[in-house]
Order: C-alpha cells, then sequence, then structure tokens
C-alpha cells in the first residue's frame, strides 16, 4: 500500500512543480503588469523546441540545450515587450488590458503554427530526459520526477531571491504594488516591464523543457500546462508568487489523489470546481489581496 | 473496345491493377474537356491531430500525383484543395466542407479522421450531393446511414467501424491463450479508455463481450483526452494487476508515456493499446519501454509485397519519419474513389445527384485491393467489412492487424490474422 500511495504522491508533486513553473511565469506578468500573456503558452513550447534543436541538430551538451531554452524564452518574451506590448502601451492605457490579451493571442497562434511549419505535427522525443528510477524497498521514485522537481525548487528559490532581495526585484514589486506610485518616486516602469517579459519568458522556456521531458514535444505542448496556470493564478490569487505555488502543488495533489480514488476523468473537474468555490467565496482568490478599480 | 464484363472483371480483379485499370479507362475515354477535377480534404492540419492530417495530405498528394501520372480520371487531372479543421469538431468540420464545396466545386470530399463530430459531415455530403469518404472509425457512421440510406447514399467510411476492434480483441487474446503462447495469470482484464466516442465505444464492446471470451473486467478507467499523466491509473493497476490490460486511448505520444511510466513498476500482464503505436512517435518516444506491446488497427497499410512500392515511394517522397500507416487509407481512399468516377462517365458536381449516384453506386459494387487490405462497402452501414470477426472470406473483408513491438529499432511484427502475419507473437519481457 505505501508503494501506491507513494506513486500518488509522486505524481502529484511532480505535476504541481511543472504546473509551479507554469504559473509563475504567467502570474508574474500578470500581477506586475496586469497583462494576461496569452503567447506564454507559445513560449514554453518555444523553449522545448529550442532545447531539441540545441541537442540533437546543433550536437550540443545537454546542459548547452537546456541553457538554449532559457535564453530562447528570455528573447521571446524581450521581443514580445520591443514588438507589442510597449507599443500598446503608448495607446489609451485603460484599454492595454484587453488589447493586449487579444494581442498575444495572435502572437501565441502565429508561434504555434510558425513551430508546426517547422517542425512537422509529429510528436518528438525531448532528449533532455533522465530514465531509470531510485528504488528504496517497495517505494520507486523515478530519476526524472526527482529531476523535475529538484529544478523547479532550485528555480523557485532564484526567483524568490531576484524578487526579494535585488534592486530589480523591488522594483518589480514596486510597480506591482502601484505602478504610478513607483512610477513617482523614479522606478524606469518600462524597463520593469521588459525584465519582467523577459524573466517570464525564461522561466517559460525551462518549463517547456521540463513538461516535454515527461511528455513530448509537439505544437500545442503548452497549453495544458498554461490552461493549468491560468486556473493556479485564479486560485491563488493576483501577483501572489508564494500562494501561486502553493496552489499549484496543493492543487496538483488534490487532482492526482482525485484520479485515484474517483477515477481519473474526475482530475481535471475537480480543479474546474475548486476555481468555481474560490470565485464564489474568495473572489480576490486564497491568497489575493482585493483590488479596487476606480471607473 | 472494352466490353462491361472484361471492365468489371479488371476492377473486381485487383488493386494491383488500378493504375493500369485506369490507365485502360482513359484511354478510351472521349473526355469532353480537360480541365482539373476538383478533389477536396477536410483535415486536422494544425492543432491537436496535425501529424496524422499531414499524413493524411501525404496520402492524398501521392495518390494524386500516380492517378495523374496515369492519365487521371478520363483524361482529366486531379487537383487537390485541403482545408484545415484545426481543433475539428462539427462545427469547424462542416464548415470546412461546405468551403471546400463552396469555393472549388468539389464533387468529392475524402477526408482523414476527425473527432468530435457526430457524424456530421454526412448532412454536408448529403445537402450538397458529393461524395464523402472517411476514415472516423465510428460505428455512429453506420447507424446514421441506416437512418436515412437514400439521403446518406455518398458516404462512405474507409475501413471497418471502431466496434470490431472489442471482440477482435478478446479473441485475439483468448487465442493466444487456448494455443498456450500466452499463460494468463488471472481471468482479469484492465480496460483504459480515453474521453472521446472512437475510445469508449471499443472499450464498452470489449467489456460487454468479455465474459463471453472467459474474461472479468477488474478496472474500466477512463481517463481525459489527451492525457500523458499516467501515475494514478498505473497506482491502480498495480493495486489489482490484471492478465491484460487494455488501453483504448490512441494518441501515440500518450501511449509511449504510459509505457515509461508502466515499466517503472511493472506487472504481470499484457499490454494492448488502440492505433497509437502504429505511429513512429511511439516507437521514437518510448524507446525500448515499448518492447512487447501489442496493438491492433482496422487499417494501415500491410507489410506485404503488394504494398511494398507504396511504401517505398511515400518515404522517399516525404521523409524516413512518415508515417505511411496514416497516409495509405487516403491513399487508398482517394484511388478507389478515381477508379469508381471513371467507372461512372465521371465525377459530377456538386448537386448533380444523377452523376454523383452513379459514382455511389460503383463504390459499392467494386471490391478494392488496397494497400490496406480489401474495401468492400457493407451494405448496411456502407462501412468496409471487418475480417475475420466480421466475414470469413479475407478476399471481402479489411484485414484486423494484431502487430506486436519486438524490437523498437525496426517495424512492428503482424502476428495476427494468421494469414497476413510475418511473425509469432512473443512474450514481452516484463513478464516473469
Amino acid at each position: 500500500m505505501l508503494d501506491i500511495f507513494v506513486s500518488i504522491i509522486v505524481a502529484g508533486l511532480t505535476t504541481g512543480a511543472l504546473y509551479a513553473l507554469a504559473t509563475v511565469g504567467l502570474s508574474l506578468v500578470w500581477g506586475s503588469m496586469g497583462m494576461l500573456n496569452m503567447a506564454h503558452a507559445a513560449m514554453l513550447t518555444l523553449g522545448g523546441y529550442v532545447a531539441f534543436t540545441a541537442s540533437t541538430s546543433l550536437g550540443l551538451p545537454i546542459g548547452l540545450g537546456f541553457l538554449a531554452a532559457i535564453v530562447a524564452g528570455a528573447v521571446a518574451g524581450g521581443l514580445l515587450y520591443v514588438l507589442i506590448v510597449s507599443n500598446l502601451l503608448r495607446h489609451d492605457k485603460s484599454t492595454f488590458e484587453s488589447n493586449v490579451m487579444i494581442a498575444t493571442v495572435g502572437i501565441g497562434i502565429a508561434l504555434e503554427n510558425a513551430i508546426l511549419l517547422t517542425y512537422g505535427g509529429q510528436p518528438l522525443k525531448q532528449p533532455l530526459s533522465v530514465s531509470g528510477a531510485l528504488v528504496i524497498g517497495p517505494v520507486t521514485l523515478p530519476y526524472q520526477n526527482i529531476l523535475i522537481v529538484a529544478v523547479v525548487l532550485v528555480l523557485m528559490a532564484i526567483v524568490a531571491l531576484l524578487l526579494g532581495k535585488t534592486r530589480m526585484g523591488r522594483a518589480i514589486r514596486a510597480t506591482a504594488q502601484n505602478r504610478d506610485a513607483a512610477q513617482l518616486l523614479g522606478v524606469a516602469v518600462n524597463r520593469v516591464y521588459f525584465q519582467v517579459l523577459v524573466l517570464s519568458g525564461a522561466l517559460a522556456g525551462v518549463c517547456g523543457v521540463m513538461v516535454s521531458s515527461m511528455t513530448q514535444l509537439s505544437p500545442p505542448l503548452g497549453n495544458d500546462p498554461m490552461l493549468k496556470a491560468f486556473i493556479m493564478c485564479v486560485v491563488a490569487g493576483l501577483g501572489n508568487l508564494p500562494g501561486a505555488i502553493t496552489a499549484a502543488f496543493g492543487l496538483a495533489l488534490l487532482e492526482a489523489f482525485v484520479q485515484f480514488v474517483a477515477g481519473a476523468r474526475w482530475g481535471f473537474p475537480s480543479l474546474l470546481f475548486v476555481v468555481i468555490a474560490v470565485l464564489i467565496w474568495r473572489p480576490s482568490g486564497l491568497f489575493g489581496r482585493a483590488q479596487i478599480r476606480r471607473m | 473496345m472494352m466490353n462491361r464484363r472484361a471492365m468489371l472483371q479488371g476492377v473486381l480483379g485487383a488493386g494491383a491493377a488500378g493504375g493500369t485499370l485506369l490507365s485502360d479507362l482513359n484511354s478510351q475515354a472521349r473526355a469532353a474537356e480537360d480541365t482539373p477535377i476538383p478533389v477536396g480534404s477536410a483535415l486536422p492540419m494544425s492543432g491537436l491531430a496535425a501529424a496524422d492530417g499531414i499524413e493524411f495530405k501525404n496520402g492524398l498528394t501521392l495518390a494524386a500525383e500516380e492517378i495523374n501520372a496515369a492519365g487521371g480520371i478520363l483524361g482529366r487531372p486531379i487537383e487537390l484543395h485541403i482545408e484545415d479543421t484545426k481543433e475539428m469538431g462539427a462545427d469547424l468540420v462542416t464548415q470546412a466542407m461546405q468551403r471546400l464545396i463552396d469555393r472549388h466545386s468539389t464533387p468529392v470530399i475524402i477526408n482523414g479522421y476527425n473527432l468530435g463530430t457526430n457524424m456530421a459531415e454526412m448532412d454536408v455530403a448529403a445537402d450538397n450531393d458529393v461524395i464523402m469518404m472517411h476514415y472516423n472509425t465510428l460505428i455512429s457512421h453506420n447507424e446514421k446511414f441506416k437512418t436515412d440510406p437514400d439521403r446518406y447514399y455518398g458516404s462512405f467510411q474507409g475501413d471497418p467501424p471502431e466496434y470490431w476492434y472489442g471482440p477482435g480483441c478478446l479473441n485475439f487474446l483468448k487465442n493466444l491463450a487456448d494455443t498456450g503462447q500466452w499463460k494468463a495469470p488471472n481471468k482479469k482484464i484492465a480496460i483504459i479508455p480515453s474521453a472521446n466516442e472512437y475510445s469508449i465505444v471499443i472499450a464498452n464492446a470489449i467489456r460487454d463481450k468479455a465474459k463471453e471470451y472467459g474474461f472479468e473486467v477488474s478496472l474500466f478507467e477512463t481517463v481525459p483526452f489527451p492525457t500523458n499523466q499516467w501515475g494514478p491509473t498505473l497506482a491502480k493497476l498495480r493495486q489489482d494487476p490484471p492478465a491484460a490490460i487494455l488501453v483504448t486511448h490512441f494518441l501515440p505520444q500518450d501511449l509511449a508515456q504510459f509505457m515509461v511510466q508502466f515499466l517503472q513498476q511493472p506487472t504481470n500482464s499484457l499490454v494492448y493499446m488502440q492505433y497509437g503505436p502504429s505511429l513512429p512517435a511511439f516507437r521514437e518516444i518510448g524507446g525500448a519501454n515499448i518492447n512487447g506491446v501489442l496493438y491492433s488497427t482496422v487499417i494501415g497499410c500491410l507489410p506485404d509485397d503488394y504494398a511494398k512500392p507504396f511504401r517505398e515511394a511515400y518515404r522517399a517522397k516525404f521523409g524516413p519519419t512518415a508515417a505511411y500507416l496514416t497516409g495509405s487509407q487516403t491513399y487508398d481512399g482517394l484511388w478507389m474513389w478515381a477508379i469508381a468516377a471513371a467507372l461512372a462517365g465521371g465525377p459530377g458536381e456538386p448537386f448533380n445527384k444523377e452523376q454523383v449516384a452513379k459514382v455511389a453506386a460503383a463504390m459499392r459494387r467494386n471490391v478494392y485491393r488496397g494497400v490496406n487490405g480489401t474495401y468492400r462497402a457493407d451494405p448496411a452501414g456502407q462501412s468496409a467489412y471487418c475480417y475475420p470477426t466480421q466475414v470469413a472470406d479475407p478476399s471481402l473483408g479489411m484485414p484486423h492487424q494484431f502487430l506486436q513491438h519486438q524490437d523498437y529499432k525496426t517495424d512492428a511484427k503482424l502476428v495476427a490474422p494468421a494469414l497476413y502475419a510475418t511473425d509469432s507473437f512473443v512474450l514481452p519481457p516484463w513478464i516473469k
């Protein structure tokens, strides 16, 4: 029985780690800029494919392939700011949130189809994965799952340090709390936006590699993590990174247990049920702060 | 001048003669015009089924080139028009088909498969009087056809319905046990469908017939579509290990992940899967983990000499990893329709019911031996007959092929039906 219990916990934690990684990237941008980046899924896919290309076509070592995914994600985030977001910010800021959402839907579709045209539709194996498992008595822990959880925990720690201890992090947090006040106090808000999108893109790149190492590479790779990340953001509340991470792990464990007890098909509906319940009883999320809008 | 009897003998005689037959017909044809004949196809060229959509297009492209090289249909070349059905579903697929008819006046639409359509394609074909051939592999095609055969005269399913997977699979397992090729540790079978019509119908057919074949269903677990996190489902299987695990979900990447995760703690069970293992992605993603996996398909390019030129031409044209098993479906579909259209004196055009009905009649009458085996339309449902579960004569039914991956570096081995088998079943490496 212990092995069954542990295998469910392992499945939940691994999925939770992947959800957390996708959620942090999305939540960072959403919380600090009020921008729901609908191209996040495609950026995630891009990271997975870049790592694949670096490791197979270019023959680079696995570490460099991983680095290439981070760089590609960061560059994609930077380009998204330079080409789209900065231009939208110049116009009426009251419509920025809806405009940028629509614009990034378009970018996401274009990027996904560009990947489809470049690599074809057949699923591919992500070479950046490890096989084998750690066997402790009746318990089996796959190395790939251990690696994913470890990488995600390290990245979460780095992001937390970046936001909590650096000048850039303080600027991001200040902008997230009150954009106008931060600007009046000398924070270069546009630069903060650029930095946030670059950071979010880099995280998406890593997430793409991790997700594809557990599944496979295919053009719609990022759609499912994006959907789940959106759910986590809503449950946790806007702009609350520790809350988002907690929600990601908590809901993934809940999903795994529901799948075991009630059946695999009830996993996703259980997440939706939680979202609905949270929206009814705590509209600003479990860990979010109430938002006041002046019309 | 070829008489009718000789001509029909040529058609019934064989697909091998497909190109020759068409050339003969063309040499005698007095084509009123040589304008191209538009042939439509509504395929998932993007979205989750894009991999298969691309292969379906490849199959059509190759067939069109060969038909045109043979002189076209009564001297008229074929011109392909493809519409993307994206994430599929009744709305997107019917809109795509209607665009093909409205923009290009296609007298025929040859699709691969489209998911979640509720067979609405048949209504588009009926409303516009065009031929529609598809490979959805659904019993609902037959059921819908039966409701109004006159209305749905132009709708053909190019393969047997998925229902036949159920009894076929149970029969295969029973035969393995009866012949001593496999010693089942118990009578339990676990059935794992995903949440889509194709998968559920097969799973239900297995469940409903299990007792007749001496099996007991210990687990019936429906997973989301698509799915790649198998942890909780595998935990259930390990809790009560069955003699055989029958996964009727069909996406190759998900099935490969199942094997990767299953082999971390395997149970003493045979693993049978649906369709997906026939695609290159399954081998590529699963690697050595897939050795021993059984799967079956009611349609797929046979590994015989007859299909060899097709297999070679396909990979030469579309690359060494191209999935000819998928492309072969629309390839046969286009050839079959082209011969029927030539026999009928031309393909007709939308709303020309008189001529299109002649083409449909020829498709019902002909027995076509393609690279996937034999197509003969079951008049009750206008789908292909299934051999050996539905008909005992292999020349009158499409073979339900059972294959096993014995070495992931090579193509899977055909282990049943015996008439077509190239290799014998071997016990999977994880069974002790």
